[in-house]
């Protein structure tokens, strides 16, 4: 081998770099619709999560013989939850001409597909990125599943509000959804004339966070308002209790999981408030009852959050639109805009307005009790 | 023999680097559905080729122990982006800029550390690296729009043509790779990359010599942090918006990875090291899962197996001048 | 003045942990001169394997929390020995002579192995560590309430810490590590199985990092795959401030990042934390530039 090595390695990769995505020629008169989520990396839980639930619907629609007769065929593309490798997951899923694609999670990755799916007229509906100038960008074919930031600071700001709290704190982990969050309910408390007493970060992935407890508690407010995500809300409640502190706090919808509860405890978690859209376990039409009892047969569990259900959910009306319109992705937007109605997904009723937002409230207050478990309050 | 051998791994190299430069052509004559994902990547492939290229020069050829070029890379790549939003600057204008931002940060924290050992200066730069995507994330003097980042980068224009499609970043940044490695080449020839080499073999017999080691080093690690900070710029076109999350400190890792993995000090070495960091992950993609896992055994096998790097430096060989007695032969101008 | 005396208390506590992680580097570094970059991820492996036979097998509730808790310590610190042991056969033995950065290349790709493995092991999802092992009693001492399981934690470090420091300075095993330490070959010469002291330390230092996953787990209450990334950067850093290759430094370097990151956090910004420590990682260097406790080792490159 020796010096050769390189130059045999060279021969391979020029062999081997055009089959790159040969492989997915597969089953020429299905529909394909692409998933990108993280399936690795620091976020995996909900890409893997993701792939569960849009198996299952695939795999519904299948064994009724497709829609209008033609299959499905679901392409995943794992983004990894960088922006580099979800422009690169894009670019591949767009190539094994998909029409739609569901995904993502994280707004920044989101947006490094934005323009790829775009150029190449592929229809995306993204699944967990809240991040308001996402659909601000006057796409025509971008939809999403999940509500934005600035209507769920809305709701947090004044939900604070009607609990009657007049001194919160604000604490966010400096993600772009966490900050975004903070950022919009600050804004909402400026019009409340609700003044906060304090507004910080966490790092996430920290596992301590008994010194911005602390300082927090320095500041004596009456509510602390967390904008991040569920493992960091956790182990807050988790130390207030040690720190003998028994400040509410209220958090947003990245909370909404019930790993929570097991991670603080019950005693830690009880008191702990939430807005968020109706979690897995809430969701009680026939049609989510059916799938969650399929899902739990399967993977032994409910999804773990929200965002994997919303998936479902962005699979399930291009699904509804492919029915109405065909295997088009302009005429598939355009469905989604004016043509969708009456549907229900598993979160709800789904309507899209002209910018690809979801239309209507779908903010909900929740409250732990005593037992752990989520209790809608309105 | 050797000569022959010589001959067909030059014919090799340049036949291959001609397929590859008519790549796209061939694709589209192939009418290859999935061509633009292999463009893309391959661009992919070619932008860490030039960070990898420029940590090379600091790394591979002066020896020093730096696991922070991300940092550089984003110093570019947020130059470029506000000079650009904020002041309608053409892309391929603002890449001076963007080098010349890298540089000056480069040359500021590297003056009070140059001179730490191996390890200690390995921290040092995952602490720089931690430090600017800390100061991204907190919107540091208002410019980096925080964990959101910046949106909106335009598209390079070179003589009035706008670079937008895959085809179009494919050859724009492998003409810069070339460009670089070229430029790289000649220095690495030149006194510079003499003085360099003297210094990562022996720097205390170097500075005995006169060398000025901690010149030259300085000299080293800027001019390896300005062509990162002009990735940068090429990187911010190409994805057209930038966040902290490109910039971290795996990606760092990533790049050094290249070089060690290609062959610390070739260049061709570390271009063949960016096609393998690069591609593996994407090659494994049908695993799902479990791609990573695979990626990180490969790269343990690889390291077990060439231990040197894929592809390792030649030993240099100077050519002395011939022996006095050789040039001059006894007996006169007979 | 009470704030201040809190804030103390967090970061020695944090800060012990980091010193724990931090030996499991030092000791590697001193006697192989190589930065094992996968021994955050034996971290993570030592939190997943105590949430196994805690929680998955409840041995809380199997053995009572005293024994199960002696047992769990035993099985994590075998396990992640031993897991530290074949990374150490396959990844790093074959480029013992070869160039150090080939090394450090095989250590991140063995990282990213491990935590993938992890992941497909473990699954993607946050775990809950809620054995409920220890007391969750608060002490109010002079007004400050602090949580028993808080100083728990610290005193586990510390007692471990002590234990080590004794081992290696008055065992003839620990002995032949610190001779190993200054010079492999001159202990070689002296009689000293060179081979045998790598592969204890190999042993010593992973078993450290996993406890240190155990008490994480036990204590926050919440574990993940990539857990190890964050703990393993912050305990290297800990190591390098406190000297690499020194043990004392080690635990002098840990606790002190405990400490510059917690002040860091209390009186400036929680955003710029990180960034705090990372700036006084670099001064530090700057004026000791082989860190706290220097490295006895003479110049080597």
């Amino acid at each position: 081998m020796g010096r050769r090595l390189p130059y045999f390695l060279l021969i391979a990769l020029a062999v081997f770099f055009p089959l790159f995505g040969a492989g997915e020629a597969k089953a020429a008169d299905a529909v394909k619709i692409g998933l990108m989520a993280p399936t690795t990396g620091a976020w995996a839980s909900e890409g893997q999560d993701m792939v569960k639930v849009l198996n299952i619907l695939v795999d519904q629609i299948n064994a009724k013989g497709g829609i209008n007769g033609a299959l499905i065929a679901l392409s995943v593309g794992d983004d990894g939850g960088t922006p580099k490798t979800a422009a690169l997951a894009s670019q591949r899923l767009v190539t094994t001409g998909v029409v739609a694609v569901v995904g993502t999670y994280g707004s920044a990755v989101t947006e490094a597909s934005q323009d790829i799916y775009d150029e190449a007229g592929v229809v995306q509906v993204a699944t967990g990125s809240t991040s308001i100038r996402l659909s601000e960008k006057g796409l025509k074919r971008f939809f999403r599943t999940c509500p934005r930031d600035d209507e769920q600071g809305r709701v947090l700001a004044n939900q604070v509000k009607a609990l009657g709290f007049v001194k919160p704190a604000i604490l966010h982990d400096n993600t772009s959804y966490a900050k975004g969050l903070a950022d919009e309910t600050r804004e909402i408390f400026k019009e409340l004339s609700v003044k906060e007493v304090y507004f910080d970060a966490i790092n996430p992935g920290d596992r301590d966070f008994a010194v911005p407890l602390s300082k927090i508690r320095a500041q004596n407010p009456d509510v602390v308002v967390f904008t991040g995500y569920y493992p960091e809300a956790a182990m807050i409640l988790r130390q207030k209790r040690d720190l003998g502190w028994d400040v509410p706090i209220i958090g947003g919808d990245a909370t909404n999981n019930r790993s929570l509860v097991e991670i603080a405890g019950p005693e830690a978690a009880a008191g702990y408030y939430f807005v968020s859209p109706p979690g897995p376990g809430d969701m009680k039409s026939p049609a989510a009852l059916e799938f969650f009892k399929i899902y739990r047969e399967k993977h032994g569990g409910l999804p773990s959050s929200v965002w994997a259900v919303l998936a479902g959910d962005a699979f399930s009306v291009i699904a509804e639109a492919i029915k109405n319109v065909g295997p088009d992705s302009g005429k598939i937007a355009e469905f989604l805009h004016s043509g969708l109605k009456g549907f229900t997904g598993l979160s709800g009723a789904i309507a899209f307005d002209e910018k690809g937002d979801r239309i209507g409230e779908v903010y909900r207050l929740y409250k732990v009790d005593d037992k752990g478990e989520f209790v809608l309050q309105n | 023999m050797r000569l022959g051998r010589l001959k067909l791994a030059r014919s090799v190299e340049i036949l291959g680097t001609g397929l590859f430069l008519a790549l796209p052509f061939i694709l589209s004559a192939l009418n290859v559905r999935s061509s633009p994902y292999i463009l893309d990547l391959l661009s992919m492939v070619g932008l860490y080729a030039l960070l990898s290229l420029s940590l090379n020069v600091i790394l591979g050829l002066a020896g020093m122990f730096h696991m922070g070029h991300a940092a550089f890379f984003a110093v570019g790549a947020y130059v470029t982006a506000n000079l650009n939003l904020t002041y309608g600057w053409s892309i391929l204008a603002t890449l001076p800029a963007a080098a010349l931002g890298a540089g000056l940060l480069a040359l500021a924290v590297a003056i009070p550390v140059i001179r730490l050992r191996g390890d200690y200066l390995l921290i040092v730069t995952i602490g720089i690296v931690e430090i600017v995507k800390i100061a991204l994330t907190n919107d540091v003097f208002g410019l980096t729009g925080g964990p959101n980042g910046l949106i909106g980068i335009a598209r390079p224009m070179v003589f009035g043509y706008r670079v937008a499609r895959p085809v179009d970043f494919f050859y724009l940044i492998w003409i810069m790779v070339a460009f670089s490695a070229l430029l790289f080449h000649w220095l690495e020839n030149s006194r510079f990359g003499r003085a360099l080499k003297y210094i990562k073999e022996d720097a205390v017999a170097a500075e005995g010599m006169g060398v000025d080691a901690t010149a030259y080093k300085l000299m080293a690690f800027v001019i390896g942090a300005a062509w990162a900070g002009m990735a940068g710029t090429i990187f911010a076109a190409k994805m057209r918006t930038i966040s902290p999350e490109s910039f971290t400190f795996g990606e760092s890792v990533v790049m050094f990875t290249i070089v060690i993995l290609g062959g610390s000090g070739n260049q061709k070495g570390v271009v063949l090291g960016s096609f393998l960091v690069m591609g593996l992950p994407e090659l494994f993609r049908d695993f799902q899962d479990l791609r990573l896992l695979a990626y990180g055994a490969a790269l343990v096998a690889m390291m077990i197996f060439r231990p040197q790097g894929l592809w390792p430096p030649k030993p240099t060989q100077y050519r002395l001048p011939p022996p006095y007695d050789e040039k001059y032969p006894a007996g006169g101008s007979g | 003045m009470g704030y201040f005396v809190e804030q103390i208390i967090f970061g020695l506590t944090v800060g012990s942990i980091y010193a724990l992680i931090a030996l499991g580097y030092t000791m590697v570094y001193g006697v192989m001169k190589l930065i094992n970059f996968a021994h955050g991820e034996l971290f993570a492996l030592g939190a997943f394997v105590g949430f196994f036979f805690l929680v998955t097998l409840d041995w809380g509730g199997v053995f009572g929390p005293a024994l199960a808790i002696g047992f769990t310590v035993v099985f994590v610190a075998g396990a992640t020995a031993l897991a530290g042991h074949i990374l150490e056969r396959v990844a790093y033995r074959p480029l013992r002579h070869s160039d150090r950065l080939a090394a450090v290349v095989s250590a991140l790709g063995a990282s990213i192995f491990l935590q993938n493995v992890i992941m497909t092991v473990w699954g993607a999802q946050y775990r809950a560590y809620n054995a409920d092992i220890l007391p969750k009693v608060v002490w109010t001492v002079a007004g400050q309430s602090v949580s028993l399981i808080r100083l728990f934690v610290f005193l586990t470090a510390v007692a471990i810490m002590a234990g080590l420091y004794l081992f290696i300075n008055h065992s003839r095993l620990g002995l032949a590590i610190r001779a190993a330490a200054i010079d492999q070959g001159a202990a070689k010469l002296m009689g000293v199985d060179v081979r045998r002291v790598i592969a204890v330390v190999f042993l010593i230092g992973p078993a450290l990092g996993g406890l240190a996953g155990l008490l994480v787990g036990v204590y926050y209450g919440q574990i993940n795959f990539n857990m190890g990334q964050l703990y393993g950067l912050k305990a290297f850093t800990a190591a390098v401030i406190g000297g690499i290759g020194n043990i004392p430094g080690a635990m002098i370097g840990g606790l002190l990042l405990g400490l510059l990151e917690t002040l860091g956090d209390a009186y400036v910004s929680g955003a710029w934390k990180d960034a705090i420590a990372f700036v006084a990682l670099i001064l530090i260097l700057v004026f000791r530039p082989t860190g706290i406790l220097s490295e006895r080792v003479a110049e080597k490159l």
